[in-house]
């Protein structure tokens, strides 16, 4: 079920819905990501390195998270307990509001979500922002982008930036810092997401983050230039090529198998380049969504990519105008 | 639009350069003094690594304007600098040097060598100067590989202001600005030309050793950072070729560039009339100043009968790099290392 599907099952707040007593819920949403179009190190301004990354957003899933206030127990119980790490956002956002007059001692989260786990979609993220615009839904606030942002870093260890879903941000994301505003939105632009090793799978907590070396770290200097450009001008033909020069670096840490495959066969079809989940194993083929033709290209690569023996995993339009040229294919 | 603020040393603002168009499809990157990127960046490098502490002595051996860049940064940093050079230093840069607090110390001219020149005697000084100090540092801008690396800050430049970039011409000397340059774009645009421009007796790509007029690019020994696998193509050049090239940037374009920038640009605005189609970015390494009463002086090009003497519309494509036909020649280096090319031409050599 997508997020839109159950928003509009939900279409209430539990905030309006009841009034003043303990049936009272707060309700929170995150979207999910394709991957990143960029990752590596970055100097955040007084020289100092800083992992940092740029999310490829994906709004047709997601999570949805519900809080349950209690007034009698002092803690926060989530229905899986194998999700800690939304078990740990929620106490986080809760101290957050310990000085709130309408605060509860705890609760519980019920979490919600079509997010595949473990290969790079971010469900973690999306999980641990729901559940932190939960708590605040229920205190009646909706927090700023950053502060969430902040909270799942401390929540998680590393988080990608789908919080911050008004603007195009390179985001640290073991700091929980926008290094710099990208700009308003990506442009126009079709992405045929694959599973390059479907069932392989990636346990990022277990993934070792990339030691980059300093050709590398020049080289993002390089790439992030490039995706402000590319941002500020709309020119996705050079964000193709900042996403697929990110994926080359990333071979060295958590390769992608046939990635060259994957970007000779989008080239080949008046595609753009090929982004990567940096520690997952997706991959997506980027499109211009205004070039003439380009449904024609992007099945034939959804083809291709099936005919390859990887698994599907979205085809997304990322701006309203590029929905209407969606493939139904 | 970010707020404009101003610099903290001088030598941040020096390492800017000034990106303009000179023809429909090609930008010169003017530089004042492009040594500054290599300079600044390794003695900041090595400050915060701790190889310059507080009583470090920097050293170098240097005649050009590495040295210079090294001056003004080791200015900022409140350093002591010690150039070793050639006797026949520039009395002006000399005279610049010594003003920012460098000790330039000048080998006798009875030193120099039938190969390589005063490249032995300058090293041997080099190593005594470092052993009557404690805490020495040497930028080694020929092999320090920080000095490739520091370009990353050009082609970031060049890709935020330009985009695509489909093809990159410069002089060579270390081989830091070109290869790092090219390296740095090529991560986003793989296919990206480099065209290196070289003078005649230059050994960097295959050039008997000899005497050179033109300043600015060319060696008698090969640099360590010089990575011939870098390069599509390279064009050598004489000196007034280059001196008239030089007067035509200015002219035309009112860019007032040394003799080095004037050859890259010879060679740049061939490359992007042939091209019409493809972006051709050209580096122009430093400013005019220094040759006021040289290249920019029609007195003293008269006297060396270089007055009037224009370069042809193009280049005479040669198949051997050693070969010096005419005034300006272009070789198909096709990313080759220099092993590679030597065995290439010796393997025709011997067919023939």
């Amino acid at each position: 079920m997508s997020l839109r599907n159950l928003r509009d099952l939900h279409p209430v707040t539990g905030h309006h819905a009841n009034n003043g007593t303990d049936f009272r819920v707060g309700v929170g949403q995150a979207p999910a990501h394709h991957g990143e179009l960029l990752q590596g190190v970055f100097d955040d301004g007084t020289g100092r390195p800083r992992r940092a990354l740029v999310t490829l957003p994906q709004r047709d899933r997601g999570t949805r998270a519900v809080f349950h206030p209690s007034r009698r127990f002092y803690s926060i119980t989530v229905e899986n307990p194998e999700l800690t790490k939304v078990r740990r956002a929620a106490v986080l956002a809760l101290h957050r509001f310990a000085a709130h007059p309408a605060t509860v001692p705890g609760g519980r989260i019920e979490i919600t979500s079509d997010v595949p786990s473990r290969i790079g979609m971010g469900s973690s993220t999306s999980d641990v922002t729901a559940a932190i615009r939960a708590v605040a839904d229920f205190h009646g606030v909706s927090l700023p982008e950053e502060e969430i942002g902040r909270l799942a870093v401390a929540a998680e260890g590393a988080s990608d930036s789908t919080m911050i879903d008004d603007r195009v941000v390179l985001f640290a994301q073991r700091d929980g810092l926008v290094l710099e505003t990208l700009g308003h939105r990506l442009p126009p632009m079709l992405v045929v997401g694959c599973d390059t090793e479907p069932g392989a799978g990636v346990d990022t907590l277990r993934f070792k983050p990339a030691e980059y070396d300093d050709k590398e770290i020049g080289a993002f200097q390089v790439l992030r230039a490039a995706m402000r450009r590319a941002v500020a001008t709309g020119d996705v033909a050079l964000l193709g090529r900042v996403a697929t020069a990110s994926a080359r670096i990333n071979q060295r840490f958590l390769p992608k198998p046939g990635l060259e495959r994957l970007v000779e066969l989008c080239l080949r079809h008046g595609g753009c380049g090929v982004q990567v989940a940096h520690s997952g194993t997706i991959a997506g083929l980027i499109f211009d969504a205004r070039r003439p033709g380009v449904a024609d290209g992007v099945a034939r690569c959804a083809s291709r990519i099936e005919e390859m023996g990887l698994v599907l995993t979205a085809t997304i339009g990322l701006e309203p105008a590029a929905a209407d040229v969606r493939v139904t294919a | 639009m970010p707020l404009r603020t101003g610099f903290v040393e001088a030598t941040e603002a020096y390492q800017i350069p000034k990106l303009v168009r000179v023809a429909p499809n090609l930008y010169g990157i003017a530089f004042t003094l492009m040594k500054m990127i290599p300079a600044r960046f390794i003695l900041r490098r090595a400050e915060q690594d701790g190889k310059i502490g507080p009583d470090t002595v920097i050293v170098e051996t240097t005649s050009g304007t590495f040295g210079l860049a090294l001056a003004m940064q080791a200015v900022s940093m409140g350093r002591r600098l010690i150039l070793v050079s050639d006797p026949v230093i520039d009395e002006r840069l000399y005279r610049r040097l010594t003003d920012l607090g460098a000790v330039v110390e000048r080998v006798p001219a009875s030193a120099a060598a039938a190969v390589g020149g005063y490249q032995a005697a300058r090293l041997e000084r080099l190593a005594q100067i470092r052993g009557e100090h404690r805490s020495t540092f040497c930028p080694e801008q020929y092999s320090n590989p920080d000095n490739p690396r520091s370009y990353a800050a050009v082609a970031e430049l060049l890709v935020e202001c330009l985009g695509q970039i489909d093809c990159i011409v410069g002089p060579v000397g270390s081989g830091g600005s070109m290869c790092g340059t090219t390296t740095y774009l090529r991560a986003l645009f793989p296919e990206c030309r480099a065209v290196g421009v070289d003078a005649y007796n230059s050994v960097l790509f295959g050039q008997p050793d000899g005497p050179r007029e033109l300043r600015g690019m060319g060696m008698s020994l090969m640099p360590a950072n010089l990575d011939h696998r870098i390069f599509d193509e390279v064009h050598w050049c004489t000196a007034p070729a280059a001196y008239a090239a030089t007067r035509d940037l200015h002219r035309r374009n009112a860019l007032f560039m040394g003799p080095s920038s004037g050859a890259a640009y010879l060679a740049a605005r061939w490359w992007a009339r042939t091209n019409p189609d493809k972006l051709t970015v050209v580096m122009l390494p430093d400013e005019g100043y220094r040759y006021l009463d040289t290249v920019y002086d029609d007195e003293w090009l008269a006297q060396r009968g270089h007055l009037g003497e224009q370069p042809p519309d193009e280049p005479l494509q040669v198949d051997d790099p050693s070969r010096q036909d005419g005034s300006w020649t272009t070789y198909d280096w096709a990313r080759r290392s220099y092993i590679q090319m030597m065995t290439t031409n010796v393997a025709a050599a011997m067919n023939v």
